[in-house]
């Protein structure tokens, strides 16, 4: 497992308690896992995505990332309607492995209030929470 | 981390090489390395990888009584048991249940040796003491004195043969659990298998825990580390790859092989896979022999049953005491014991096929399917279709006999050379 400060936390997302992580690019929000999620669960062999269209409340769980070792739910980071699918990670779920910020998005929303990333932990903040 | 938990020599070896570790019976031991488990299970169905298994634990039991010592603690009967051959059981407590499995070698009429799982070889030989009475036997617990490591694969022969004297001969007549050599210089069978650097003796043992080919290698401690660097290097050509313990945990999942204290343990040794580890007479009607645990494994009551399953897919469940095994009628009936996913299998018209197989399909591919064991109330049909649940998460799968096809731990030895 990587120590704290060898994980790679980008200071442009913004962070849950659960490890996922979420990003606005324009009019959306981009989903993934972060870092030390994927570094916790081991190599990623299967994500489970929701469907286009699927609506969800800050909380829910949208999906499932199944690693060789275990099975980890993931949950929404902000409220909103799923807009587009990583469908790349059926053939390649090592994505969320080898690049969980790039390659390895998971989905992209429209978010119901944007004003709920204000609510999620930057860098500083998720740091503090690992090491605790 | 590393400071709380016991180390093998090989354990600066894995962290130089990035590997992640875990706690695994008090040892820090690699899962993986940065290859990855995915192309470590694949690299010993295709080719040939190496595991650190310098965590398990031998127990030297020596003596003109240790044939009736071994018979009273171990569920195997040793009786006919050959020189230069082992074999696998269990050494049970009065009430049938498991303190661990056990692969007894016999040397010769009074030197016996027992290996066991990580951390058990002072409870074993505690176990072993504690039932020799009268009995002229010594136990010596050679924990953290012995090293050991594993080549699995259908290469394992010819890499090592480029490694130790006189191939030909260490190879010929050698099946499947049977063992040549002795890593005790002092033993008259040191002689029979050495190493050519250094003329360092080895116990080698034609057997392992993935279901394939190869060797489980037990050495002097002090010359592991070069011993796995030389078979890296002998195997490169191979691409041979040191494997963690979770391509260890899903090679032998798929090869329905149990985990000590996972898929045996705090219940009777019965009614299970591993059957051939009771010493049954020829109509099974009883045992052949007196052994701890006997009485309550010929007493049926409370018995549950074990049974292998293969997955739909390579979806799993988190096994242990929170997952449910629901039977066709709605009926909570269990719960799971092991699910891995053998990441070198798939099924292909209704079959399961393995990257292994002969004749593969050009359309075939490894997606995985999971599998492992369920522990359940009552006996189940192969074929049978069962959900297994784990919070909110269910999967289908079937109960099966066998999980992945085309298995070459069995085959002769001729076949790999």
């Amino acid at each position: 497992m990587k120590e704290i400060d060898e994980l790679n936390i980008p200071e442009d997302a913004k962070y849950t308690k659960d490890h996922e992580w979420a990003k606005i690019e324009g009019d959306t929000a981009v989903i993934g896992i972060n870092d030390y999620a994927q570094d916790q669960l081991g190599e990623v062999v299967f994500v489970e995505l929701p469907e286009i269209g699927d609506s969800f409340e800050k909380g829910d769980e949208f999906g499932t990332v199944e690693s060789v070792k275990a099975v980890s739910e993931i949950y929404m980071p902000l409220s909103g309607e799923v807009i587009e699918l990583n469908n790349a990670l059926e053939d390649n779920p090592e994505f969320v492995n080898s690049d969980p910020y790039g390659d390895g998005w998971i989905i992209k929303v429209k978010p119901a209030d944007v004003s709920e990333m204000d609510q999620l932990m930057d860098k500083t903040a998720y740091l503090a929470m690992l090491k605790g | 981390m590393a400071n709380e938990f016991k180390t093998t020599p090989l354990n600066g070896w894995h962290r130089q090489q990035g590997a992640n570790m875990a706690d695994f019976g008090g040892y820090d031991m690699p899962l993986w390395y940065e290859t990855g488990v995915k192309k470590e299970h694949l690299a010993v169905l295709e080719s040939a990888g190496i595991f650190d298994t310098t965590h398990m634990a031998c127990v030297m039991v020596n003596g003109k009584d240790a044939l009736k010592l071994l018979q009273l603690c171990h569920t195997r009967d040793l009786t006919g048991l050959d020189q230069g051959r082992c074999v696998y059981g269990a050494v049970l407590e009065d009430n049938g249940h498991v303190i661990d499995d056990a692969i007894v070698y016999k040397f010769n009429d009074t030197d016996y040796m027992v290996c066991v799982n990580a951390g058990m070889g002072g409870a074993i030989a505690d176990h072993l003491n504690s039932n020799k009475k009268n009995l002229s036997v010594d136990i010596d617990d050679l924990t953290d004195r012995l090293g050991k490591m594993d080549i699995q694969g259908k290469n394992s022969a010819v890499i090592l043969s480029q490694l130790i004297k006189d191939p030909e001969k260490v190879f010929d007549k050698m099946p499947y659990f049977s063992f040549k050599g002795h890593f005790d210089k002092s033993s008259s069978l040191s002689s029979e298998v050495r190493l050519k650097d250094g003329d360092i003796p080895v116990l080698l043992s034609r057997s392992g825990y993935t279901g394939e080919f190869g060797f489980e290698i037990f050495i002097d401690p002090q010359f592991i580390v070069k011993l796995w660097e030389d078979i890296l290097k002998a195997g490169e050509k191979y691409n041979i790859m040191a494997c963690g313990l979770g391509a260890r945990d899903s090679l032998r999942a798929g090869a329905v092989l149990p985990l000590s204290h996972q898929d045996i343990g705090h219940w009777k040794f019965t009614n299970h896979p591993w059957m051939f580890a009771l010493p049954f007479n020829e109509d099974q009607t009883g045992f052949t022999k007196d052994f701890i645990g006997k009485d309550a494994l010929l007493d049926s009551k409370s018995a549950k049953f074990t049974f292998p399953f293969a997955g739909e897919n390579l979806r799993k469940v988190m096994a242990g005491d929170d997952s449910q095994v629901i039977d066709k009628n709605g009926n909570t009936i269990g719960k799971v014991l092991t699910c891995a996913t053998d990441m070198g299998i798939s099924w292909y018209d209704g079959k399961i096929l393995s990257v292994a197989s002969p004749d593969l399909p050009e359309d075939f591919k490894a997606k995985g399917i999971s599998c492992g064991f369920v522990l359940v109330d009552k006996k189940l049909d192969y074929g049978e279709k069962l959900t297994l649940q784990e919070g909110k998460r269910k999967i289908k799968v079937i109960v099966l006999s066998d999980i992945r096809p085309d298995r070459t731990a069995r085959k002769k030895l001729s076949n790999f050379l």
